[in-house]
């Protein structure tokens, strides 16, 4: 396997990042949930937050100049990655052109079929690497290449809630209405965040990620439901 | 204590009136923000006159204008922004603590110095509580700022309806003259041209109106001639070089990653005051290092 040690910067007295200067990979982030679970056993009381990336992983310490020990923690840490879970979630999603308002236009660009392009959606099982941008956005890796587009020119000012889209080499799922610069192909009438709930979002770095399409009659039927573990 | 429950009713308001504490920390995972004090000195001043706990919600105001009706007595604090205060119609010095009798009204007028200001009350504002903090913030608190007309529940004493101000301590505005903020080379800073970096750190920026709990936008005569990022985490004072070659400065409801190069990271501590910096106020850029 390649060699996955990550460097060290120092951003500021409170924020440490580790960075890896190498292509995303499962192998990366199988090395990125492994470092994260080493760090909180031995660093959780000095930790404030932490937040993940594609190639990195941020510390926000409690105290500054807080990090004391942790280079000296990585330098001798043994690099073990598990493997990478294979949770993996059902999301239903209804590509109908009322949600997915980008779909139709999307479709005749690449130039494939609407039943195609969903086809195309919906065959792949996607990884999430890390949840970002806002609270419950998973970032995935796994989109067709063939869907690739890249972002709008000028956003979105009202991305509904739940739409599923596109944006460069990545697909994603909104959670709650955003401005948005990313092609709307559908969207899910499950609730990916809920405050209410504990944890809020019901899927982690490392899960998986499947979408299923629905009709609009399924899709009413299912509103703020919970999604379908398949494993 | 006794704790019986009051209600202040916002009569007036322009946006972003909010309730604030000290915010949600270690949801970055999840992608929450902490949502957290603008001006953290402030913030801390106001409830440590009231002997309030130190993370007990208070008002943050970003736009003078202000009217409250106060049903039952109680006490509150002023600190941040100098504003003109009124009490009953009675003026008042802001940075202080304030006797509030039952029905009173206060009126919060032009802010003289600073742009954000922070009402603390006796035992804090009591609002619901959403991943271990009040603070407002949209997709996880049913509110995301008050309206005209809005109340917010605080804690009075029937029986003995009065709340004394012991001691006139006075807030010091003098850390909002700053106008140098300090900064950290950002994980990004090094893509760029030694003639650009330059050209940062000698140029006087503007605070331009597009300035919120998100962000500050700033125009720069720079061009960004460098490609986005894998995406990755951005703190509050995470400064960015976007597209257009503006700068977004990030701050306490900024979301928790972003694509853009991170050049700056501005020193934590001179965060409460570049955001008390009012639009059209100039700023530079200190470079520091901490080795």
């Amino acid at each position: 396997m390649v060699a996955l040690i990550p460097s060290i910067r120092t951003i500021s007295p409170r924020l440490t990042e580790l960075f890896w200067d190498v292509p995303v990979s499962d192998e990366l982030l199988e090395m990125k949930i492994y470092i994260l679970s080493e760090i909180s056993k031995n660093f959780a009381p000095s930790i404030e937050d932490i937040r993940s990336g594609f190639k990195t992983i941020s510390i926000q310490w409690k105290e500054r100049y807080g990090n004391f020990g942790f280079e000296e923690f990585l330098a001798n840490l043994s690099l073990k990655p598990t493997s990478l879970d294979t949770k993996t979630w059902e999301i239903p999603v209804c590509y109908d052109l009322e949600f997915g308002f980008d779909l139709d236009r999307l479709a005749k660009l690449k130039p494939i079929t609407i039943e195609e392009f969903i086809h195309l959606h919906s065959s792949p099982t996607y990884r999430i690497h890390f949840i970002g941008f806002l609270p419950g956005f998973p970032y995935l890796s796994g989109l067709d290449p063939k869907l690739t587009t890249p972002r709008k020119s000028q956003p979105d000012r009202a991305i509904p809630s739940g739409s599923v889209a596109i944006g460069g080499n990545q697909t994603g799922i909104y959670p709650q209405q955003s401005p948005g610069g990313w092609h709307v192909i559908g969207r899910t009438p499950i609730r990916v965040f809920n405050s209410k709930a504990s944890p809020p979002v019901f899927f982690e770095m490392g899960d998986q990620i499947k979408f299923k399409p629905i009709s609009k009659e399924e899709f009413e039927g299912l509103k703020n439901f919970n999604p379908l573990q398949l494993s | 204590m006794i704790r019986d429950p009051a209600f202040a009713k916002i009569i007036k308001t322009g946006p972003g009136t909010k309730v604030i504490d000290l915010g949600r920390k270690g949801w970055g995972k999840f992608g929450i923000p902490s949502a957290g004090p603008m001006d953290i000195l402030a913030f801390r001043w106001v409830n440590h006159i009231l002997r309030n706990p130190e993370n007990s919600a208070v008002l943050e105001v970003q736009q003078p204008g202000l009217v409250l009706n106060f049903e039952a007595p109680t006490l509150i604090g002023l600190a941040g922004a100098q504003a003109e205060i009124k009490l009953n119609g009675v003026q008042k010095n802001s940075g202080c603590l304030l006797e509030i009798p039952a029905e009173s009204e206060l009126k919060i007028g032009g802010f003289d110095k600073g742009s954000i200001l922070y009402l603390g009350i006796k035992q804090g504002i009591q609002s619901e509580s959403k991943l271990g903090s009040k603070s407002f913030f949209e997709g996880i608190t049913e509110q995301i700022q008050f309206s005209n007309g809005d109340k917010f529940m605080y804690f009075t004493n029937q029986e003995i309806p009065t709340f004394k101000a012991r001691a006139n301590p006075v807030f010091s505005t003098s850390y909002q003259d700053k106008t140098h903020i300090r900064v950290y080379p950002g994980p990004e800073w090094d893509l760029l041209q030694k003639e650009m970096q330059d050209q940062l750190l000698n140029h006087t920026f503007l605070i331009t109106p597009f300035k919120n709990r998100m962000g500050a936008q700033i125009d720069s005569p720079f061009k960004n001639e460098y490609s986005s990022i894998a995406t990755a985490a951005v703190f509050p004072g995470t400064v960015q070089l976007t597209p257009s070659g503006k700068l977004m400065i990030l701050l306490q409801d900024a979301q928790v990653t972003g694509g853009y190069p991170r050049i700056l990271q501005l020193e934590e501590n001179d965060l409460p005051a570049f955001n008390q910096l009012k639009t059209g106020h100039e700023f530079r850029f200190e470079l520091q290092s901490f080795t």
